[in-house]
């Protein structure tokens, strides 16, 4: 890795952080969605940090290039954090759906109680 | 015992008030429910005027979630029996007592109307009866059990099944998969002879171009429950 590019990988970091810490201080980003994002940044800041690191686990998997490691290990985190998106997708249809009955099933006895309650006016 | 019959309805304006009045003639035993789907027709103004029984789903849920509320409206009701057929005339109710019968006798869990028993009335394309062959087999060989019309929607539960399917039930297309998922689980499964119509109105919710997404999301979709069930079905 040479140094410029260390250079600007370290202010895109920087930039990256700046704008995940701001969106959670925003309440656009829950929590418990992000962590995976802060931990992808963490993991980004040590390989700039310790670009041999890097290039050593790059080697010990076949990449001969650091580079490669890195657009690697980018794409995998990439992939990881779709899977969660996806996770939390079906999981929030299903509370979805569970809604939509739960507000069908109540609309029903609404609508059969205010049917009760006219009768009863009617016939007072 | 108290019997429910649940009524999938999604824009079924001009074939839904003959199901209901064929049903009220054929079977005035059981009550019934009809799930509108958030249909974009004039089906919920057909539902007020005649004043009956309904559900209004807010939100187009598909067949498996309009289903599932039917089924969970059965449980919160006490109903003993469950049937679902379909809103657009395609099932005819004078069958309803074959379907009810081996449920209110025990002798089932869950009783199947399949058109391919006695091989009468609307027996479907060539196509689709290929398809249907196939999944029936696929059912076959993934929990042993041999159900003719897998894709059948005249179909009835117990007691058992209606708790079960209303705290799961599975969607997108979801007739051959509660199949599987049931009789994972030990259901006993029937099918009785019934004759099917061709749609009255409407079109099918099997689309020709969906067809091939169809067989391959309902075939993984079986696997899969093969697979996630296996240990249950051991212990």
């Amino acid at each position: 890795m040479t140094s410029t590019l260390r250079t600007v990988l370290s202010i895109v970091i920087i930039l990256y952080f700046f704008i995940v810490v701001k969106l959670l201080k925003r309440k656009s980003l829950a929590l418990k969605y992000t962590l995976l994002w802060l931990l992808m940044g963490i993991v980004m800041t040590v390989f700039v940090i310790f670009p041999d690191l890097l290039a050593l686990i790059g080697h010990a998997v076949g990449i001969l290039d650091g580079m490669n490691a890195l657009f690697t290990a980018s794409i995998g985190f990439s992939f990881c954090i779709l899977m969660a998106l996806t996770s939390i997708v079906s999981k929030q249809s299903d509370q979805i759906k569970k809604l939509i009955q739960n507000n069908a099933l109540l609309e029903k006895r609404i609508r059969e109680l205010e049917n009760l309650e006219d009768t009863q006016i009617h016939k007072e | 015992m108290k019997i429910l019959v649940i009524i999938p309805a999604y824009n079924e304006e001009k074939s839904i008030v003959n199901v209901i009045e064929k049903l009220k003639k054929d079977y005035p035993l059981a009550d019934y429910i009809v799930i509108n789907d958030c249909s974009t027709d004039d089906t919920l103004t057909v539902m007020k005027e005649h004043q009956y029984n309904y559900l209004d789903l807010p939100i187009n849920l598909g067949i498996g979630g309009g289903v599932q509320s039917g089924y969970r409206y059965a449980y919160e009701n006490h109903y003993d029996i469950a049937i679902q057929i379909d809103g657009d005339g395609q099932h005819d109710t004078g069958y309803l007592s074959r379907v009810i019968e081996p449920l209110q006798n025990n002798e089932a869990d869950i009783v199947i109307g399949s058109r391919f028993i006695d091989k009468q009335g609307f027996q479907s394309s060539v196509m689709r009866r290929i398809g249907i062959r196939f999944l029936s087999d696929l059912i076959y060989l993934c929990c042993g059990t041999r159900v003719h019309d897998a894709t059948s929607g005249f179909r009835g539960v117990n007691r058992t099944y209606i708790e079960a399917y209303a705290r799961q039930y599975p969607q997108d297309y979801p007739e051959p998969e509660a199949i599987v998922e049931s009789s994972l689980q030990g259901a006993r499964i029937m099918e009785v002879p019934v004759v099917m119509k061709e749609r009255e109105n409407g079109s099918s919710s099997i689309h020709a171009w969906r067809s091939v997404y169809y067989m391959i999301k309902v075939s993984l979709a079986i696997i899969l429950c093969r697979l996630s069930n296996k240990r249950r079905r051991k212990q």
